[in-house]
């Protein structure tokens, strides 16, 4: 039940956001050195000491080995939760608004790993720190995890009668994008028929299907609105953020393509936050695997149910090959995790800062305010974000 | 019961399965060729996969109870490549199925199509409860049934 308590609207500040920029192939570094690339760059660009730095949040590596690395000498509030990024963001907000610290570092370094790429299978430094390597290897008979994306695929295309080329589109739209963004990972042109000649994985997913496995790292300043006025790039506010979750969230126990997290994201998004889809200039809908895509372009309310292919053909803008909706709202301006890198949502939320603080360089959209961002899938990790210039 | 085995003997019968005490019977009932799932003894609700409690009604009282195994297919996928499994050889691209269940709505269970061509392994299509074995122990799958037959 969708609840507008919100307390903590604009109250919080995303000050800055780096990023290593992202490839497809074994860098040779440790998960911690990336994370640390972009940590230093960030604290930098942002204008803080790290002696400011009270609070860190991420993943892997744990907060403690991130305050060590940078030699950060006291914290007063850490966390470690799970992905995608809106998770963290949202935590480390709303530690900020309730005064558990004043300047938390998030940062999320993306990394092949050896469970899905031949590459880091091949390092024996990545090999015996993969993290769940030892775990009960899964076998075929599952709908777990990335198999649970794909039976809902086909669940989409059953129920709606379309075929693999609405996926397609998502999978286009966002390799164009990429091909403006000098950080992500796949930038070659890619056209429809790339899209169906290419290697199937699981039916109806193909590789395209999928983000692309990366190195590389993001990272993020937050502050208290007031302090980030004070810092020289300009303060991305946090009008609304949520973690949203159906009961029924097993992948093979969803109840329907109509009833799982987007759907309570989108609800509460529209009760907390300030504004909605005919206010904004950018959308970042998730794109770990396109059938997400299309869901949540249907969810947020762009169109109805099952139209999601039918509206990205209508918005598509012939002159520059990408969607463009209502001929000026462009989608994953960055390339998404299907071309920029699967970087669980922190590469969508890293783009949009620095498109709403003016530093998205040729990809750069014109007096861009407010974007919304849609990130997660279906089954525990739906998330939604809305930032603002104020 | 004396023809249950230990704990210790039952995870080694299923290598790799994420057996807890809370599906401990499951995996005892495929040892037996039996689908069981839990089933709130205070409201009658099914559910899948097996919890400590009946998510409905907050019964601890939930008995793991065996399942017709009729139903049709919700979800069908086909592995063109997957994990190393006995028995799977993913040159024909394998199908995973997720099979609503004819006991209650939205009660599903996920496993493969034996004996069919992946063109007839159809969302909506009925099948029927089958076993084959896998690594020495009984597994559950599925099979197509006629509509005559249904």
């Amino acid at each position: 039940m969708p609840d507008s308590r919100n307390p903590m609207k604009d109250r919080v500040a995303i000050a800055g956001a780096s990023t290593t920029g992202f490839i497809a192939k074994n860098l040779e570094r440790s998960q911690t050195s990336l994370a640390a690339e972009a940590c230093v760059d960030v604290i930098r660009k942002s204008g803080i000491d790290r002696s400011e730095i009270d609070g860190i949040c991420g993943s892997y590596p744990t907060a403690a080995v991130m305050q060590s690395t940078l030699g950060i000498p006291e914290l007063t509030w850490s966390g470690n939760p799970f992905i995608p990024l809106v998770d963290h963001i949202a935590t480390a907000a709303a530690a900020i608004h309730a005064g558990l610290c004043n300047v938390v570092l998030v940062y999320h370094a993306a990394y092949r790993v050896s469970w899905n790429t031949g590459s880091a299978l091949k390092d024996p430094f990545r090999r015996i720190s993969t993290p769940g390597l030892s775990d009960p290897h899964p076998g075929p008979e599952t709908m777990a995890s990335s198999a649970g994306y794909t039976g809902w695929a086909s669940r989409y295309m059953h129920e709606y009668g379309v075929s693999r080329e609405d996926f397609g589109l998502v999978a286009m739209n966002s390799r164009r994008n990429a091909a403006q963004n000098p950080g992500a990972a796949l930038r070659e042109p890619m056209t429809m028929d790339d899209y169906l000649a290419a290697r199937m994985i699981r039916w109806p997913l193909c590789l395209l299907d999928m983000d692309v496995a990366v190195d590389g790292a993001d990272a993020f300043i937050l502050t208290t609105a007031d302090r980030a006025r004070d810092l020289p790039l300009p303060p991305v506010l946090i009008n609304a953020a949520v973690l949203g979750q159906d009961r029924h969230n097993e992948e093979d126990q969803t109840v329907s393509l109509r009833q799982h997290g987007q759907q309570v994201v989108i609800e509460t998004l529209k009760a907390k936050g300030d504004f909605w889809l005919d206010d904004i200039d950018l959308y970042y809908p998730y794109d770990g695997f396109t059938p997400i895509t299309l869901n949540w372009i249907e969810n947020a309310g762009w169109c109805e149910p099952g139209m999601g292919g039918k509206f990205l053909r209508e918005h598509w803008d012939d002159a520059s090959s990408r969607v463009l909706i209502n001929g000026r709202i462009p989608m994953n301006t960055h390339g998404g995790s299907l071309s920029e890198g699967g970087t669980q949502g922190s590469g969508h939320i890293r783009e949009a800062v620095h498109q709403l603080q003016g530093l998205a360089g040729d990809r750069q959209v014109a007096g861009a305010r407010r974007a919304l961002l849609t990130i997660g899938g279906f089954f525990f990790n739906a998330q939604g974000l809305m930032l603002h210039t104020g | 019961m004396t023809d249950e085995i230990s704990n210790e003997a039952l995870v080694q019968r299923f290598p790799g399965e994420p057996i807890t005490h809370d599906n401990a019977a499951h995996y005892r009932g495929r040892l037996r060729r039996q689908l069981l799932v839990n089933r709130c003894d205070s409201c009658g609700a099914w559910h899948a996969p097996a919890k400590p409690i009946c998510p409905d009604c907050w019964s601890s009282r939930v008995t793991p109870t065996s399942v017709s195994g009729n139903g049709t297919i919700f979800m069908a996928i086909f592995l063109h490549q997957g994990p190393p499994a006995e028995g799977v050889d993913y040159s024909t691209p394998y199908p995973v199925v997720t099979v609503e269940l004819q006991e209650q709505a939205g009660l599903r269970i996920t496993s493969t199509v034996v004996g069919a061509s992946n063109a007839d392994i159809t969302i909506g299509a009925p099948v029927r409860l089958e076993w084959q074995e896998r690594a020495g122990s009984p597994m559950p799958v599925f099979a197509l049934r006629s509509a005559a037959n249904a």
